[in-house]
């Protein structure tokens, strides 16, 4: 999962995403398709920033695609959060659950 | 002596045995995008609740702990609430 600055347009925010799955699929991985959970309000401010885009993508890694994509997901100025995490494999295969709420 | 021992003191409440939610509903894996199911695991203050508030066995109690946490970092959950 990973937030994108608020500042981004719709068009900006899906080549960021699509960057990171370019990386993804570069270095070995595999990503489904990407679930945006679009605008959302922040709990808290980050950076004096209260809201952000979020978006959850679910892949397969190796280990360089993991340090690769985490290298870069640090370094790039339009994430403002980025979390990886490994899930159970009897979680792996059920559908991505839909974002309970939007807020514009 | 003469106090009177065993039993349950006065004023307590008989201790009911309620199963934990997440076992009930089978659920494996806590997610910690499921920030409305993880509210409920937390006080007012955004602070995670005890286990005997919750009401959760010790497996769930730890893994919703774990996702409280990261619910948290990802700005989904406050760290600090209502202050």
């Amino acid at each position: 999962m990973l937030i994108v600055i608020p500042e981004l347009d719709e068009e900006q925010v899906e080549s960021t995403i699509g960057r990171f799955r370019t990386i993804i699929s570069r270095t070995g991985g595999e990503s489904e398709d990407p679930n945006r959970w679009g605008r959302r309000k922040l709990a808290y401010e980050i950076d004096h920033r209260a809201d952000g885009h979020y978006a959850v993508m679910r892949f397969t890694a190796g280990e360089r695609t993991l340090m690769e994509l985490k290298r870069i997901l640090r370094v790039s100025d339009d994430v403002l959060r980025h979390i990886v995490v490994k899930l159970p494999p009897s979680y792996a295969h059920e559908p991505l659950p839909e974002p309970a709420e939007i807020s514009g | 002596m003469g106090k009177k021992r065993g039993g349950p003191p006065r004023g307590a409440r008989p201790v009911k045995s309620k199963p934990c939610v997440f076992c009930k509903e089978n659920i494996a894996y806590v997610d910690y995008k499921d920030y409305n199911v993880l509210r409920r695991f937390v006080s007012d203050r955004g602070k995670i609740r005890a286990r005997r508030v919750t009401g959760l066995c010790p497996q769930h109690q730890r893994e919703a702990a774990v996702a409280i946490k990261r619910a948290r970092e990802m700005a989904l959950l406050p760290y600090v609430a209502g202050s």
